[in-house]
């Protein structure tokens, strides 16, 4: 005996697809998929802790240092890296999409030049901020 | 037979897309950088004496180009890559089943909005004063 009532229709029910919420665990690409979707948390922690420093700055000299303090503790630190490792990993599949949507130039070319870019802004800012000019 | 004349409905999309793309380049482009010299290259030590001082900073975010390149930072590494934010989560909570409606829709992008002009906001105040 079983709970489920036994159909005699001839003609199936309309087709519903199972999707479970992990569907993406199931493929590499779809697991990549989700990582790339991912790389925004760690930006979003980044960003936090810019609005703490703008905050601290219109504030006083001593809150500015407690920024400074706050963002040499090293769990900070360490999300500050993986918001840096992700940001370079979303940068590899945002420049591979940029000759897809439109193509100016070879591909490779393109992804060498979006590269470049982003090497040309991390200098100056490093440059800038670091105090060497 | 009835000829459709009503005119479709305009899809919001475009702008959301954009904002997305915009600050996807600035978290591709600009980022990097952001997060090496404020966060990490310090933080190690590997920067100059007083590169970070409270009178240098004050300056350069306030003062240099007239206040515009603290906006442009402000625009490229917090407003912009906030909407991407914003619509990565949007899309990845429909993806696991969370979201996806109008709900998670009004909730990512209202709050990429409002915490934007925070930011903005944080920069004008000190700027006036």
């Amino acid at each position: 005996m079983s709970d489920k009532p036994v159909s005699n229709k001839t003609a199936p029910g309309p087709y519903q697809p199972v999707m479970h919420r992990y569907w993406w665990l199931q493929h590499r690409y779809f697991r990549l998929y989700m990582l790339r979707e991912a790389t925004v948390l760690p930006l979003l922690f980044f960003i936090g802790c810019l609005l703490y420093g703008l905050y601290c700055l219109g504030q006083s000299e001593a809150q500015w240092q407690g920024w400074l303090a706050f963002m040499a503790q090293p769990w900070v630190v360490l999300l500050n890296l993986l918001a840096f490792i992700a940001s370079l990993f979303h940068a590899k599949t945002f420049f591979e999409l940029f000759p897809r949507v439109m193509p100016l130039a070879p591909a490779g070319f393109m992804i060498a030049g979006q590269w470049l870019a982003t090497l040309l802004v991390a200098a100056g800012l490093i440059v800038i901020l670091g105090g060497w000019i | 037979m009835k000829i459709e004349t009503a005119q479709p409905k305009r899809s919001d999309e475009p702008i959301w897309w954009a904002l997305f793309s915009a600050g996807g380049v600035c978290f591709a482009v600009v980022l990097p950088g952001a997060i090496l010299a404020l966060a990490i290259l310090p933080a190690l030590g590997l920067t100059t004496g007083d590169s970070l001082s409270y009178a240098r900073m004050a300056d350069m975010v306030y003062h240099s180009l007239w206040g515009l390149a603290g906006l442009a930072f402000v625009a490229a590494a917090i407003c912009l890559p906030l909407f991407h934010a914003a619509h990565r989560i949007h899309h990845g909570l429909h993806d696991l089943q969370l979201g996806g409606g109008l709900a998670s829709k009004l909730l990512c992008y209202g709050l990429a909005a409002l915490t934007s002009a925070t930011g903005v906001w944080l920069l004008v105040k000190a700027w006036v004063s």
